[in-house]
């Protein structure tokens, strides 16, 4: 059956930054060229074909942009300056919109005033909610105690209302993915098979072995530096927030993880800031507003919470506070918006991108070897 | 017989000749034959220091025949003949053995490549005793030139020639000068206006006295050889006509093409379908300013598809050269006036050879052309759109790049339509004696080194009349044309070879049996005499009338009965 093709679909990724995938006549030469390329999934040429010719649900469908890692080999060796690799991280942009249902995702992918509108109307929101709240059940003179402006346990709390909500969001877009590209594509696989190569999720997400593939290895170490850094910080705070927030003694144990994490932070958030300027290399050549917001948004929430932090130890409570909730307009904003509409999601996309592929590439070997002696049985 | 002091020199040709045969072998042999005075075999004849010793032995040796063991004659005769006129030889005592060709290059076996390379410097020899001195003669050459054809081709030629001061008749069918050109909007790479490339020079024609312009006209005759035929003009439909005797030297054919009729191609639906147009069609669209579907409006999907007629086992294999890059050339014409259209180009392979055309395929893909890639053989297929779709076709086309088979809208087609040679481009053949392909283009002597000249003297070509050819192309044929013409006239007369035919008027019947066979017009039969009579700056010294004489009258200089028997006589 012919897929009827979809003319407007490349003017609809030019806003995900996909524009100069007109260029490519598909010589081939970037999935030559891919050290991730194998069968049976031979990218980026041919996910940048199904861009060119509007073919909207295949692409939907499609687990590749998420196996790329951008090392930026395909775009070097492009002679069109298609930029394959950009066009790949636009398709995971336009992928991320499309496993949102809200449509916010959409939105803020095309029009970064509407995503920095929200940020900004988010922090307002946030900030004007815990200050009523500090005022009202503490003095902001202190920052831990009876008296403590914004107490562990309120804020603690807070997250995990907030954690539930974006888990149930983002479970959510995952299960849309899965649909997309597992649930109603025609390769079956069965349950088992799920539950064999579950392994291979955790594995991904902390790895990120796949990355290590690329030629290059230092994009992989940074990668790795600040998500590691990211997820320490994540569960610190989930799991262990009152170890920090509290006084007077320091409990090492969390608190060294801590510095870790904020190093590892600012120094990759800081890394990829000033290669994104100076466009130092392939992927960073072309950044879309999301990038920058989100890079931003990482180094200002880490800075102010390291800052925050430092100013309690030091003993000022008030300018801690005043930190603290500058601290909070940032973190609230970015979780709330990033973790289920935009950059921060493949997190979660991309190990599950890994761990589908596994099964679709085992489930289509599996059937062409079944199909084979047929074939052969004809030939005969 | 008096005594012959005849030269062998063969060559090694590098290795060419040198790694199959022994040269050396084979110059000792024949200095055992009859006649020869020196045989010597070196690394490359054709070279100075090889001319130089034949030369050198020609004078001292006081050789009077030589026999250059060698490539084909082909490529060398006329450089060996020069060496012998340098040495003041009559250059036709000259005979060729070609052991390149017909010896080392097609053999395996040196023993018997040696053997045979023997027996054909040996015939060379028993031939060459025979060769007889001949004189080479001259005939006038008349300076004016008739051009068939008003097209891009046939107006630059005119003017090229009338630029150099030279008489030219420019005739054209049409009541107007441009041919297909003028039937174009703009131009691939570059996107120049057509119109302003023909206008400017169409002006031109018209203020030059030297072109004398015939519209409505038809060549009706070509009679006569190079430098001197005489063209009969028709001019005028119906009713009205005159006729115009004219004397000229030289004939250009710029004929050009005619379109392939995409109704031959049903799949397509051209004439069924309103909106499938032919890119002719869609050229009076651009022209006019005007693209809209048969209901008036703008289309919103624009598809081109390429390869009509082109390409196909079923109508022509070959080529047509332009439509790719006029299909590119579409592509932003309607990107241009439509801005909010969707383009789609169906192609089978993007043949973008020509200068700044790479380019131009870069920027039809970066302005969002959708191309798309279907088979050879598996065309597109469009059909009506139901109610449902936004459109007024669809196009189902299975797509090689991905494999997939889609189907794209259109509401409006344009069909790539190739070149074929005109309908009565033969009866243009049969009258300036020059010779079509098997698709009708007429043919030049040699594809690569004399590409506007044919195999009648004083006949050329330039132009789609060739081979499909865009306007570049088409121009520098006709500029070549005028060049080769304007070398004859500078030097006012013509060089005829003295290798030809002759009739012997007192053996000749006036059967007129050789008048019918010769393929290259060259016999005349004189009707008062009643006897035939080669034209000799026409005969190619073929051998056709000889071989049929039936009186035995005709005899061809340089390949009597006497030389080709000794010939014989010795490869035996």
């Amino acid at each position: 059956m012919a897929i009827l093709a979809n003319p407007r679909l490349v003017g609809e990724l030019e806003h995900y930054g996909a524009g100069d995938v007109v260029k490519c006549y598909h010589c081939g030469n970037c999935s030559a060229a891919c050290p991730f390329s194998k069968e049976p999934f031979i990218f980026p040429r041919k996910s940048m074909r199904y861009l060119q010719m509007g073919l909207e649900d295949k692409l939907r469908g499609n687990l590749e942009p998420w196996l790329c890692y951008y090392c930026g080999e395909c775009s070097e060796q492009c002679p069109r300056e298609a930029e394959p690799g950009e066009v790949m991280m636009s398709m995971r942009r336009w992928l991320t919109a499309q496993y949102d249902f809200t449509g916010i995702s959409k939105l803020f992918y095309k029009s970064w005033k509407a995503e920095l509108s929200a940020i900004v109307a988010v922090a307002l929101l946030t900030g004007l909610g815990f200050w009523w709240w500090g005022a009202t059940h503490g003095d902001i003179r202190h920052y831990d105690g009876p008296q403590a402006f914004l107490a562990s346990s309120f804020v603690h709390a807070f997250d995990w209302i907030m954690g539930g909500v974006l888990l149930a969001l983002l479970l959510t877009n995952c299960a849309r993915m899965w649909w997309f590209s597992m649930g109603r594509s025609r390769i079956n696989v069965p349950l088992t098979e799920y539950v064999r190569r579950a392994w291979l999720l955790p594995v991904h997400f902390l790895t990120q072995k796949r990355y290590r593939e690329c030629e290059k290895k230092r994009p992989w170490a940074v990668h790795l530096a600040l998500m590691l850094s990211y997820v320490t910080m994540l569960v610190l705070i989930m799991f262990f927030l009152h170890a920090f927030q509290e006084g007077p003694e320091i409990s090492w144990p969390h608190h060294s993880l801590g510095y870790l994490a904020t190093i590892g932070l600012i120094g990759a958030s800081v890394y990829a800031l000033r290669g994104r300027i100076r466009r130092s290399e392939t992927h960073y050549k072309h950044s879309h507003e999301t990038d920058w917001i989100f890079l931003i948004l990482l180094l200002y929430v880490a800075v102010t919470g390291i800052v925050q932090h430092a100013l309690h130890r030091f003993g000022a409570g008030h300018a801690a506070n005043i930190l603290y909730l500058a601290h909070m307009m940032g973190v609230v904003p970015m979780l709330v918006l990033e973790v289920p509409f935009s950059k921060w999601a493949h997190l979660a996309y991309r190990p599950l991108a890994m761990y589908f592929s596994e099964l679709q590439g085992a489930a289509i070997l599996a059937r062409e070897k079944s199909a084979a002696p047929a074939v052969r049985a004809r030939a005969a | 017989m008096e005594e012959r002091r005849i030269g062998v020199y063969v060559c090694n040709c590098g290795t060419n000749i040198a790694k199959m045969v022994d040269c050396e072998a084979v110059a000792r042999e024949a200095e055992q034959l009859p006649g020869v005075v020196a045989a010597r075999s070196y690394k490359y004849m054709c070279s100075n220091p090889g001319q130089e010793m034949i030369q050198q032995d020609i004078r001292d040796l006081k050789l009077d025949r030589v026999v250059v063991a060698a490539c084909s004659p082909r490529m060398h005769e006329l450089t060996f003949r020069g060496a012998l006129q340098g040495a003041g030889l009559n250059p036709y005592f000259l005979e060729m053995a070609n052991i390149r060709e017909q010896c080392s290059w097609v053999h395996e076996d040196a023993r018997a490549a040696t053997s045979k390379a023997a027996a054909l410097t040996r015939a060379a020899v028993k031939r060459v005793v025979f060769h007889e001195p001949l004189e080479k003669r001259y005939v006038d050459m008349c300076p004016a030139t008739l051009v068939i054809g008003g097209g891009v081709a046939g107006i630059t030629a005119a003017l090229e020639l009338a630029g150099a001061d030279q008489p030219v008749y420019l005739v054209e069918r049409e009541d107007h000068l441009g041919g297909n050109v003028a039937r174009v909007d703009l131009t691939a790479p570059y996107l120049d206006s057509a119109r302003d490339i023909l206008a400017e020079r169409i002006a031109r024609v018209r203020e030059n006295s030297n072109i004398r312009v015939l519209l409505e006209s038809e060549v009706q005759q070509v009679t006569g050889f190079v430098g001197n035929f005489t063209a009969t003009i028709r001019t005028g439909r119906d009713g009205e006509v005159a006729t115009t005797e004219a004397r000229i030297g030289s004939v250009i054919v710029c004929t050009g093409y005619q379109p392939f009729d995409a109704a031959r191609v049903q799949s397509y639906g051209y004439g069924w379908f309103p909106n499938v147009v032919t890119s002719f069609d869609f050229e009076r669209m651009l022209r006019s300013g005007r693209i809209v579907t048969d209901k008036g409006a703008p289309p919103r999907y624009v598809a081109i598809v390429h390869c009509i007629g082109s390409r196909s086992q079923e109508f022509h294999p070959y080529c047509s050269r332009v439509c790719c890059m006029t299909a590119l050339k579409y592509a932003h014409e309607a990107k241009s006036a439509l801005p909010e259209a969707y383009v789609y180009d169906l192609y089978i392979d993007m043949h973008a050879f020509g200068k700044g055309c790479e380019d131009f395929y870069r920027r039809s893909a970066e302005i969002k052309t959708i191309f798309l890639m279907y088979r050879k053989g598996s065309a597109p297929e469009i059909r009506q759109a139901g109610p449902k779709y936004d459109c007024e076709m669809l196009i189902r086309v299975n797509d090689q790049l991905s494999g997939e088979e889609v189907d794209i809208p259109a509401d409006l087609v344009v069909l790539m339509v190739g070149m074929e040679s005109r309908e009565d481009a033969g009866k243009v053949a049969r009258m300036v004696n020059i010779s079509q392909d098997k698709d009708g283009w007429f043919i030049e002597s040699h594809p690569k080194l004399d590409p506007v000249a044919t195999t009648t003297d004083g006949v050329f070509i330039a132009g789609a009349c060739q081979a499909p050819k865009d306007i570049t192309d088409s121009v520098a044929q006709a500029r070549a044309a005028a060049a080769r013409i304007l070398g004859k006239i500078a030097r006012g007369r013509i060089e005829v070879d003295a290798v030809f035919a002759e009739v012997d008027e007192e053996r000749c019947s006036g059967c007129r049996m050789c008048n019918e066979l010769c393929p290259y017009v060259a016999i005349e039969y004189d009707e008062t005499k009643k006897r035939s009579h080669v034209i000799s700056a026409l005969c190619k010294a073929c051998g056709t009338c000889v071989a049929s004489c039936p009186s035995g009258a005709i005899k061809a200089r340089h390949f009597t009965d006497q030389q080709i028997f000794a010939q014989i006589e010795g490869v035996l």
